[in-house]
């Protein structure tokens, strides 16, 4: 984490949430054919916010993106809300939780975060439909989130390699 | 990528192969292809008979006992207190999609993973 002033600090965060709510807002454009596998592109710039400023930082990004981007759509406290939020919640946590060890790259926390974004969602949706047989996405969205994380993780390495805040 | 990262991509990869492998396991012991009738009074299940073996059972309707008869994989309603006894009429039923109606003590019998009466309904709706 480098010094900024609070204003220089306050200007790169906010200019990393708008670019993190674009991506979340454009990403179900994106075609993937296998459904409900996305591949996380507002996760990049979460994991930038984090290694570029703090742990704090990245909490405030990542519910600020989903709720702005939830606003935005119309959305707000409706099923893709509480998806998005859940995924977020457990997502964010597993970032937290590995980032703390320091033993591991953006690959590897992308990696976990995107496996334990899928597992919030199942739970939300375990709930709001009130049945246990949600369950059987997650072995699919765990295998699918190695290629989705890897890609988002490499993708922030590079950012980080190239930026000069 | 470390081998922190690597360790943690092989973990998610056993976990996705074994939770499945886990939950196929679950959906094969969970489902048989054995044959059962199952009763319901009110639409609620209340029995349920396994077709392979010969036997009598007595389940309670609206307007007394009903006498439920399992014999070479077939199954009649022997018994039972209504006024025109369409359901111990209707005699030996072995498909599944021939049920069982006795409307005046609200008893439903429907078989489960039999075959279907080529003569019966065309289609059925569950």
């Amino acid at each position: 984490m480098r010094k900024h002033s609070p204003t220089r600090r306050l200007t790169l965060i906010t200019m990393l949430l708008a670019m993190s709510i674009l991506m979340h807002m454009l990403e179900p454009s994106l075609p993937i054919p296998i459904p409900g596998v996305k591949l996380g592109l507002a996760n990049i710039l979460g994991l930038i916010t984090l290694i570029l400023f703090d742990v704090k930082s990245m909490v405030l990004l990542n519910f600020m993106r989903v709720v702005i981007a939830s606003l935005l759509r119309g959305i707000i406290f409706g099923t893709g809300f509480w998806l998005s939020m859940g995924g977020v919640i457990a997502s964010t946590i597993i970032t937290l939780i590995l980032y703390k060890t320091k033993k591991f790259t953006p690959v590897g926390l992308s990696v976990a975060s995107s496996a334990f974004h899928g597992l919030g969602q199942i739970v939300v949706l375990m709930y709001i439909n009130q049945t246990v047989m949600m369950i059987y996405w997650l072995p699919l969205l765990w295998f699918s989130s190695i290629p989705t994380g890897w890609i988002t993780g490499s993708i922030s390495t590079q950012v980080l390699k190239r930026l000069k805040v | 990528m470390n081998r922190y990262d690597k360790s943690l991509i092989v973990f998610i990869f056993i976990s996705s192969i074994v939770l499945y492998a886990s939950m196929e396991w679950f959906v094969r012991a969970s489902t048989s292809d054995k044959v059962v009738a199952v009763v319901t009074y009110r639409e609620e299940e209340i029995l349920r008979i396994d077709m392979s073996i010969d036997n009598t059972y007595v389940v309670e309707g609206t307007l007394g006992d009903v006498f439920i008869e399992v014999k070479d994989q077939s199954l009649r309603v022997e018994k039972e207190t209504s006024p025109y006894h369409i359901c111990s009429i209707q005699g030996w039923v072995e498909f599944a999609n021939v049920p069982i109606v006795c409307l005046p003590n609200h008893i439903v019998i429907i078989i489960e993973n039999a075959s279907y009466n080529p003569e019966g309904e065309d289609s059925v709706i569950q």
